[in-house]
């Protein structure tokens, strides 16, 4: 089975630092996959690449057997690679219901009250509609991640990359985001989770991938991977650098 | 063209390039320390020399005092602007920074520009200069007034890089312009700092306005070419580097001389002077937003 | 409709009754500057206000607007219509020309890019005295041979309103909400979907190509135009009438386009003084007040209302 997103080869340099050091990696439709690593292991680094962020210094990724490595962001979002930000980039002087128009209206065919009614609709899944119409700079740190999450729920994306999508977030909104993801997922989305909350990739993922100093070294179920030693001494080696 | 002549044109470019660097150091340590690009730069250089032609031709003073007297003067005038203006920037009482910083310096060049012609008018005037006559070296003859000014230019630009290098407000000053957090964290006062880098670039700016003015005029208007220039080093320099801004102006000044003298047909080289060094600057920013010496600053 | 947009809206049916109640025709010629004024204010506040760009170039295209406009009437014989889009299309393909190459460039890296645009394009105007007379400035027709000053006056309201609801209709489509999450963060918005190369560069020239409309009308009605209209003092002056206004809405930076042209008048006894006047209401307005008078005035109704 062609895999929904291949990466293969992949590398990414920095001046003299090897950030990516040539990885293969496919997904695919429907995975929820957890991305973990230390500090500069080049978990973000590669989202950036997927996401159209950064061009990548050697190798290729595919979408649907598509060559998409070099594309711009916003082509990438229209092709369905929707992602989320580990600092929050809301758009703080608009209202909570304008974010969630950007990039909807962006596509087009969408007339304004049509995706005016989408956006209610998703604002009233993840229980936001009471701040439709409060500026962006009034939410809380969780509720930007709420919305940020909305907005890319607004894209319908095929692929979700979410960048510590639980940073600075309370236990109870987190735990409303797992029960959204799953949803999401389970409607078809493949998505691809970056986080240091390690209770939250064990507890939602299918699939854990480890990155350590642009290598991969571990690919797995979560038991798998809990009881890898390679990981344990990926993580306590950082440690002990730190 | 003769080898004196080659001689004389690269001299009076050594000279103008004394001034674009004093002028463009000015800029260069204010960016260092406070990430803002002064944008009234010009109007504190045309302060400098009103407050030389206050001090020489209305007060009397030996031309030397009118240099003396628009450091000291523009120092002051740099620290208020600092403290009434800048600070707020940087302890958060304004919303949008960077527009901010960039409306504020620009509505106060204005201001000044308007002030000065409010108060002296737009009549040229012209104080004394420091040393008259000329200066012969063989056949290299240099008008007194250029040199003798040029000569106090590098005596401060050398004073300023020894007060960088050697003292602790210099070491404070580079500390803070290389990593404002981290210097903070050492225990070095930031506001202190700040006030201090913007009252000396000021203090230079009007250094330079009070050299020039006697070997040019003194008029409300004379800031807008210079900063200009001094915009053009800074950048082709790298903004907020020190030696970046002392290389710039040399290859500044010999650019313009040579490629004035260069270009056939005079009336229209010398009309299209001032537009060279912009192309120059249009390119860098465009191809090298880091100029020639900066490191390449990634944005959040 | 908010108090303050009825006060707005009364101000302009107030202007377009002054004519017939017997404004003197002095008062109506300073209108008439300041509705280009306004044109020129509210044009850059669409770029500054809305997509965030900062640009010292306005004037500057506005001066393109004008050379443009009157040169393909004097040297290809173009009628006064064709030869004002020309000068329309200049400037907006000359704003489309910065946008795009400045696309990477933020901040005071931008404001100098478009300050050594501008002025290379003053010294071109300056230095081209063949073509251009230099700064002794160009002779140039009437828009409307014959006409007076009440003529000129409702043409410039006329062109100033119709300006102001073009950009209006532009803000409050998708566009303009384009624009504004480009303002607020321009990574957030491409991963959006948004083009936001595009939106940036179309900004740039939908803010020069008013300009140039601007100075097109600006040159047919003072009939002397020289390259001081495209210096950093005009520049200066717009910035201050956008920011006293409120540059983050192009209608309030339009009212601080007329109301600073008239004040200017009004204090004609104080020299070069008021000047030096407005800098300072610039710079107070910039520290404590950034959203200009109108903005003020808008929280201030609204606290009211609650």
């Amino acid at each position: 089975m062609q895999a929904q997103l291949d990466i293969s080869n992949l590398s990414k340099n920095f001046g003299g630092l090897q950030a990516l050091k040539g990885i293969d990696l496919s997904f695919q439709k429907g995975e929820l996959v957890g991305l973990i690593g230390p500090n500069g292991s080049g978990k973000t680094t590669l989202l950036n690449i997927i996401g159209g962020y950064y061009d990548a210094s050697g190798g290729a990724v595919t979408l649907e057997g598509r060559k998409i490595d070099g594309l711009s962001p916003s082509t990438l979002a229209r092709l369905g690679i929707g992602r989320s930000f580990q600092m929050t980039k809301v758009f703080k002087r608009l209202t909570v219901l304008e974010n969630m128009l950007v990039g909807a209206l962006a596509d087009w065919g969408l007339t304004r009250k049509a995706a005016e009614d989408k956006a209610r609709g998703v604002l009233d899944k993840l229980k936001l509609t009471r701040l439709a119409d409060s500026p962006a700079s009034s939410l809380s740190g969780g509720q930007a991640k709420l919305l940020e999450f909305g907005r890319v729920m607004m894209l319908d994306p095929k692929i979700v990359l979410l960048d510590e999508p639980f940073g600075g977030v309370h236990p109870e909104l987190k735990r409303f985001m797992y029960e959204k993801i799953t949803e999401w997922n389970d409607a078809g989305a493949t998505i691809i989770l970056i986080s240091h909350d390690m209770g939250s990739i064990f507890g939602l993922c299918r699939r854990v991938v480890t990155l350590s100093y642009g290598d991969i070294i571990a690919d797995g179920d979560p038991e798998t991977v809990r009881n890898d030693p390679a990981v344990l001494e990926a993580y306590l080696g950082d440690h002990h650098a730190a | 063209m003769t080898l004196v002549a080659i001689a004389e044109q690269a001299m009076n470019g050594l000279i103008i390039s004394t001034f674009y660097a004093l002028i463009a150091l000015g800029i260069a340590l204010i960016f260092g320390v406070l990430r803002i690009v002064n944008f009234a730069h010009g109007e504190f250089y045309m302060l400098g020399g009103y407050a030389c032609y206050l001090a020489v031709t209305l007060l009397g003073l030996p031309p030397i005092f009118g240099v003396i007297f628009a450091v000291v003067i523009l120092m002051m005038v740099g620290m208020v602007v600092e403290q009434a203006l800048i600070k707020p920037i940087h302890t958060g009482k304004v919303d949008r920074p960077d527009e901010y910083a960039i409306m504020i310096t620009f509505a106060l060049a204005i201001l000044l520009l308007n002030l000065a012609n409010s108060i002296f008018g737009p009549w040229p005037q012209r104080p004394a200069p420091v040393a008259r006559g000329i200066f012969e070296f063989g056949e290299l003859i240099i008008p007194g007034d250029r040199l003798s000014a040029a000569g106090i230019g590098i005596v401060l630009i050398v004073g300023l890089l020894v007060v960088l290098r050697y003292t602790w407000m210099g070491k404070a000053v580079r500390a803070v312009s290389q990593d404002r957090a981290a210097a903070e964290t050492f225990g070095i006062n930031i506001t202190q700092a700040s006030m201090l880098a913007f009252g000396a670039g000021a203090a230079l700016a009007g250094a330079a306005g009070a050299l020039i003015g006697p070997v040019f005029n003194v008029v409300p208007a004379m800031g807008a070419v210079p900063a200009m220039k001094a915009y053009i080093v800074v950048v082709l320099g790298g903004l907020g580097s020190i030696r970046g801004a002392i290389v710039g102006a040399l290859i500044l000044g010999q650019v313009e001389v040579f490629a004035t003298i260069l270009i056939p047909d005079s009336s229209r080289a010398l009309a299209y002077k001032d537009a060279y060094g912009l192309v120059v600057l249009i390119l860098v920013l465009l191809v090298r937003p880091q100029g020639l010496f900066g490191v390449a600053e990634r944005r959040a | 409709m908010t108090l303050l947009q009825k006060i707005l809206l009364a101000l302009v049916v107030l202007a377009a009754v002054l004519p017939m109640v017997g404004v003197p025709q002095y008062w109506l010629y300073t209108l008439t500057i300041g509705l280009y004024y306004a044109m020129l204010a509210s044009s850059w506040s669409l770029l500054v206000g809305y997509i965030g760009r900062i640009s010292f170039a306005q004037a500057a295209m506005s001066g393109l607007g004008a050379y443009v406009a009157v040169l393909t009437g004097q040297l290809l014989g173009w009628p006064v219509v064709p030869s004002l889009i020309a000068g329309v299309v200049a400037a907006g393909l000359f704003g489309l020309m910065i946008g795009w190459l400045t696309l990477r460039l933020h901040g005071a890296y931008l404001g100098l890019t478009t300050i050594a645009f501008a002025e290379i394009l003053r010294i071109t105007v300056t230095a081209e005295h063949q073509v251009t007379q230099g700064s002794r400035g160009l002779q140039v027709r009437p828009l409307i041979e014959g006409a007076g000053p009440v003529t000129y006056y409702y043409i410039f309201l006329a062109a100033a309103v119709v300006s102001v609801l073009l950009m209006l209709a532009l803000l409050h489509s998708r566009i303009g909400l384009f624009f504004q999450a480009i303002r607020e963060d321009e990574d957030g918005t491409a991963s959006l979907g948004v083009n936001v190369t595009l939106w940036k560069s179309l900004a740039f020239a939908a803010s020069t190509a008013f300009a140039g409309f601007a100075g097109g009308l600006y040159a047919h009605f003072v009939q002397l135009i020289t390259p001081s209209m495209m210096s950093m003092q005009e520049m200066g002056y717009i910035l201050a009438m956008a920011v006293i206004g409120g540059f983050s809405n192009v209608v309030y930076a339009a009212f601080g386009g007329v109301i600073l042209q008239v004040l200017l008048e009004a204090l004609r006894e104080m020299g070069e003084w008021r000047l030096a006047v407005f800098g300072v209401i610039a710079i107070l307005m910039l520290r404590f007040a950034p959203n200009g008078i109108f903005g003020w005035l808008e929280t201030r109704l609204k606290r009211k209302d609650k």
